[in-house]
């Protein structure tokens, strides 16, 4: 494999009009969101340790991991093309293909944590009509795939105008009302502070939430995929990897802790959505009306946190498509470079699977296993990532990399090593059945047949790959 | 081996269909819990039935739409472990699912939810922490009680 890499034979958008500010908040999009908040608040002074663990074994080890690939490799297609110079094409369309795949069964999910928190904006009743949820559902999915449509310049000036006022906006409202509250001598409902409480409890009851905290920062590698419509890759890649890692844990520990101090265990327990819990919290500090506006703003940054998963893997599908790893019918873009036809099988499969949700109350109840499905197909990215991370070091050590993982081979074995520990615990206690779950043996089987299913097209596509399948450049030949 | 148009284009469908596979699958596989009025206290009787001490009781209203009460309980079992259930009833199968799609929607990132839920006709039956070996012994028993009177 070549070390410098080539010039990639995309007609997909080239133009450079991503600076540090923009690639920092596409992160921030993917990652931060404040439907977390009340889940973790319930852990009270251990959601602090929880997120410790979380940042020692994903959230440091792949923002150092997607600084150093993304200088090394800042060709586009963000994991494709860092796990392809690893191992090879195979490699890389798996890694892609399941980043991908999974969003298409988390979209549901995202998508009616937006239509119910409008739902809380206008009439929260609307929440129980499955035709008013489904069609927000659409709007909000079909609205956000046009905007990807209008290409890099149009989704960046959505996702920093979003992010802030959707993601950063609210949560810096919540944290200044935590201060407040501590501040103006209100009880906490808290146990005084102490270091030891702040010790995560780790066993057989605990041990399946391990996943769910590796893989609270996923999306960390998001900037990735927008390489070739960065202004200058070597350097703005890790300073916005420091830039969005400092704005997710500030925000993310500090707005925690001001909803744990706040409202009892027992009412994050019971009224566990999001906008229930901001409800009590602004009802107490008396603000109880700008409970509807902020409804609006987290609405918006739940359609920011979609886009940014919703556009990044496509694009990079688009590219390993135009490489000629999938049929031609694959890799159309248009006149703004947007891959048109994945968004649009994207949106077509999305939609589908969010009418089965909506309408099919046997999918909704069960859907906490595509849930599970969701996690191992992440942890398949993951893995090979840092994986690949460690074999670049020796099978590409001439590689200029801008940004290097400091401490040598040794930092990169720390680093890779912490990351493809926690990805691969996250992988086998995402298999762990819920204790109540009579049946562990069909619960084991139905993630991994799903998580198969979900990760083998790439095997299928490259099996029939076809010379003709390679992109023709404007001069009627292949690259 | 070279692929004709319809060939790509049987292709994409594979794919729109292999992504429909597993909610499919799931459906078939779980079935739905009906929407039907269990009569009494399920998560007490469970209790009883299964040797778990009941700490305490209080009377619950979430805030959503559709509740019509319930009751949480702080539970015991013999090896010590505790566990906090509450039990919301809601007064139509809409109402109901809505609220599970409020539970699926509000998995931490990209995780897996941090609490457990079970429907038993009209109750969502909510238990903290999430695997709790507690509600593992319930749960049969709340299972068997939804499918008997279904």
């Amino acid at each position: 494999m070549s070390a410098d890499p080539p010039e990639p034979a995309t007609g997909m958008s080239k133009k450079k009009v991503l600076g540090l500010f923009a690639l920092a908040m596409i992160n921030v999009a993917a990652v931060l969101s404040i439907r977390n908040f009340p889940s973790m608040a319930i852990y009270g002074w251990s959601c602090v340790g929880w997120y410790v663990l979380g940042a020692i074994l994903f959230l440091i080890p792949i923002s150092l991991a997607g600084a150093e690939l993304a200088t090394g490799w800042p060709e586009g297609g963000g994991v494709y093309a860092w796990v392809k110079q690893a191992f090879g094409e195979k490699g890389g369309f798996t890694a892609l293909f399941c980043e991908w795949s999974n969003n298409l069964v988390w979209f549901p999910t995202v998508l009616s944590f937006i239509a119910s928190t409008l739902a809380f904006a206008l009439t929260p009743g609307l929440a129980s009509n499955p035709l008013y949820m489904f069609s927000v559902m659409m709007i909000a999915f079909w609205g956000t795939t046009a905007i990807a449509y209008f290409g890099e310049e149009t989704s960046s000036k959505f996702s920093n105008i979003g992010v802030i006022l959707g993601s950063i906006i609210p949560a810096v409202l919540i944290i200044l009302l935590g201060l407040w509250w501590l501040g103006s001598g209100q009880t906490l409902v808290l146990p005084p502070f102490s270091l030891g409480a702040m010790v995560p409890t780790i066993n057989l009851s605990t041990l399946p939430f391990f996943a769910t905290i590796v893989l609270l920062f996923a999306g960390m590698e998001m900037a990735g995929f927008h390489a070739l419509e960065t202004k200058d890759p070597q350097k703005d890649f890790p300073r916005a990897m420091a830039l969005s890692a400092l704005i997710i844990v500030v925000c993310t520990v500090l707005a925690t802790l001001a909803i744990a101090v706040v409202i009892p265990a027992d009412q994050l327990n019971l009224a566990s959505g999001v906008m229930q819990a901001i409800q009590y919290f602004f009802d107490a500090a008396g603000i109880a009306w700008l409970v509807g506006p902020m409804a609006l703003l987290i609405t918006l940054g739940g359609v920011v946190n979609l886009a940014s998963w919703l556009i990044g893997p496509a694009k990079g599908l688009g590219i390993v498509a135009e490489e000629g790893n999938m049929p031609p019918l694959f890799d159309r873009t248009n006149k703004y470079g947007a891959p048109v036809a994945v968004l649009l099988i994207q949106a077509l499969i999305g939609s589908a699977v969010s009418l089965l949700y909506v309408f099919l109350p046997s999918v909704n109840q069960a859907y906490w296993i595509l849930s599970a499905m969701t996690v191992e197909l992440l942890c398949i990215v993951y893995i090979l990532v840092f994986a690949a991370l460690i074999k670049l070091r020796y099978s590409q050590p001439e590689t200029t990399r801008p940004f290097k993982i400091p401490g040598g081979i040794f930092g990169v074995w720390v680093v890779g090593g912490l990351g493809l520990f926690g990805t691969t615990l996250a992988f086998i206690v995402g298999l762990m059945p819920p204790s109540y779950f009579s049946s562990g043996i069909t619960y084991v089987l139905s993630v991994l047949l799903g998580t198969f299913l979900l990760a083998v097209p790439p095997l299928i596509f490259l099996k029939l790959k076809h010379p003709g399948w390679l992109k023709k450049t404007p001069g009627g030949t292949n690259p | 081996m070279t692929l004709s148009k319809n060939g790509e284009i049987g292709l994409a469908v594979l794919l729109v269909v292999l992504f429909l596979i597993p909610s499919l699958m799931l459906g078939l596989l779980y079935g739905e819990a009906p929407y039907h009025v269990v009569p009494g206290e399920p998560v007490k009787e469970a209790a009883d039935a299964a040797g778990i001490s009941v700490v305490s009781v209080k009377g619950t209203l979430w805030n959503m739409t559709g509740t019509i009460g319930g009751k949480t309980y702080v539970l015991t079992d013999p090896e010590g472990d505790t566990a906090i259930i509450a039990a919301q009833a809601f007064d139509s199968a809409d109402s109901r699912d809505a609220a599970v799609r409020l539970y699926n929607a509000n998995a931490p990132g990209k995780g897996k939810q941090v609490v457990s839920l079970i429907v038993v006709g009209q109750y969502l039956i909510y238990a903290t922490p999430a695997n709790s070996p507690v509600f593992a012994k319930l749960a049969p028993t709340l299972q068997q009680a939804a499918r008997a009177q279904s």
